[in-house]
């Protein structure tokens, strides 16, 4: 037990958000989650101090943008980033069990929380610290370094030091909607960007100064004759009669909201209330899309990975070939999800494809192996580490006072029956999703929305929606409120 | 509830990070109120940096 004791007098003193007293009336939570939504958007828009005139030289997420949340160039550069790449540290180090922290003990959950934040700011300089100072993605405003005489390199550390602090200012204000208002503040951030590339997809009008067309005003012209399909087919699938799109689109939205009713029920009884009766849901998406941002992160960071070593040293060509910043053969390549159709419909003759057929299948099979097994090994982290696995919701469901019909009113015998459902139904659900994912990035969607970010923000939604559900619930009947113990 | 989740007795739908409601009395308290106060001055001090050079 060496490193707790170690690290307890750093993780115990992590400034955190004070915890209401009391309940916090629903209303009020909805203006928090607003206030907080509102601040978001204001940080995205701010350019951050020093950036040279002209921006950041292509955004360092690229594709990754609409799941990390933030906006390049702005002080929210990094957005969710760190706060992704240290839950992958968590679940990887939690569900092989290597910490030996006990989510059950209350001290270990003040360490644990300490850990998870102390995690977030190694990962901050982990990864803003090589966007700034490696290759040329933020340049910084070389006159004006001469001007405040701190040269370029002091004013790359005063743009590091703002992206820190925004960085820094999205993990509290994820921590002040855990506590204060509706959801988790991750799940908001990643709807907010979603949403917004939707509403574009879908409505934006080029007179207004887009650089997009949406699909109606699109198809706006087509009918009246502004815009021609030519060649007909290509035109009314693709660009700019976008009716794969719109499918895509469609097909994820009610595949997740189907698939969140598909379920394993497990008939419930009180032992002493005769009557009494209840079901425990083991849901398909079971684990939720979350993990999923987890594969997808990982994936990011090899690509950061490859970029700031083609920045560095020489690669040798089966390990990656760069032109224009992005990974055109080698392991790199390979590794690289697919984002669009442009990365892989070489017969369609809509998209110029420099790869072969066979690099491009090679690639395919890569994104859809590492999603499938990747979705389903973090969905079992996630189930472990989140204390949804087969012991923990054995010991709840004992704690309520309720048993399975036919069985002995004992932990024991409620875990055997939940080891029959939940892993199987995690498993499967976790490669679904992950291959749902590769599906929707490779049809497109509208908006360019990525397929990860669709998903998550459509699973994200319909949690939201049952949250606030059942918060309503509990405002009109405060008996409720003893119920669910959330007082 | 004596497990201290986040979410109640219901199935968590927990975010990435995870709060408890187990504190130490050595950490260092934020109100929520600071935080927004916060980030809205840092923001603005930032734009006022930019418009001022």
């Amino acid at each position: 037990m060496g490193w707790k004791e170690t690290a307890e007098p750093v993780l115990t003193r992590m400034p955190s958000v004070e915890r209401p007293e009391g309940h916090v009336p629903f209303k009020r939570k909805l203006a928090w989650t607003a206030g907080i939504l509102v601040m978001y958007f204001f940080l995205t828009n701010i350019t951050m101090f020093g950036l040279a005139t002209g921006g950041a030289g292509g955004d360092f997420y690229g594709r990754f943008r609409s799941i990390l949340a933030g906006s390049s160039g702005s002080i929210l550069q990094l957005g969710i980033g760190p706060i992704v790449t240290a839950s992958i540290v968590l679940q990887l180090l939690g569900g092989a069990d290597l910490l030996g922290l006990d989510t059950d003990d209350p001290r270990d959950q003040v360490l644990y929380q300490g850990l998870q934040k102390l995690l977030v700011v190694v990962m901050i300089c982990l990864t803003g610290l090589p966007m700034v100072f490696a290759g040329n993605y933020l340049p910084v405003n070389s006159q004006l370094a001469s001007q405040l005489g701190i040269g370029v390199f002091g004013l790359k550390t005063v743009l590091f030091a703002q992206m820190f602090v925004g960085a820094v200012l999205i993990l509290f204000m994820d921590e002040v909607i855990s506590k204060w208002g509706v959801g988790s503040g991750i799940g908001l951030f990643i709807i907010a960007g979603v949403s917004q590339q939707l509403v574009a997809g879908l409505f934006a009008v080029p007179a207004l100064g887009t650089q997009v067309t949406g699909f109606f005003p699109a198809w706006y012209g087509i009918i009246t004759g502004g815009i021609q399909l030519d060649p007909f087919i290509q035109s009314l699938l693709f660009d700019p009669g976008n009716i794969l799109a719109l499918f895509t689109t469609v097909l994820i939205f009610s595949i997740v909201v189907y698939t969140e009713s598909v379920r394993v029920e497990i008939p419930l009884s009180h032992a002493r209330v005769k009557g009494a009766r209840g079901r425990f849901p083991v849901k398909l998406i079971y684990a939720s899309v979350l993990p999923m941002i987890l594969v997808r992160a990982l994936q990011a960071n090899i690509q950061f990975l490859g970029q700031i070593l083609n920045n560095y040293v020489n690669l040798p060509a089966f390990i990656g070939v760069y032109s224009q910043g992005q990974p055109v053969s080698g392991l790199f390549y390979y590794l690289a999800p697919i984002q669009s159709r442009a990365d892989w419909m070489w017969f369609s003759g809509a998209f110029t494809v420099s790869a072969e057929p066979w690099q491009i299948i090679i690639r395919v099979l890569v994104d859809l192996t590492f999603m499938i097994i990747g979705g389903a090994i973090f969905a079992v982290f996630w189930v472990e580490t989140t204390g949804m696995g087969p012991e923990s919701t054995a010991q709840q469901i004992q704690n309520s006072g309720m048993q399975i019909p036919g069985f002995r009113k004992n932990p024991q015998v409620i875990e055997k029956v939940m080891e029959r459902y939940i892993p199987q139904v995690t498993v499967i659900g976790g490669a679904l999703v992950g291959a749902l994912a590769v599906l929707a990035n490779m049809l497109g969607t509208l908006g360019g929305v990525s397929g990860t970010g669709l998903l998550l923000t459509v699973s994200i939604t319909y949690k939201l929606y049952e949250e606030i559900a059942e918060e309503q619930l509990m405002e009109m009947h405060p008996m409720m409120r003893q119920m669910f113990g959330s007082d | 509830m004596s497990s201290g989740q986040n979410s109640g007795g219901l199935m968590s739908s927990a975010g990435l990070v995870r709060y408890f409601d187990a504190e130490d009395r050595n950490a260092i308290r934020i109100d929520p109120k600071t935080v927004v106060a916060f980030g809205l001055l840092f923001g603005i001090l930032v734009l006022i940096l930019g418009f001022a050079f």
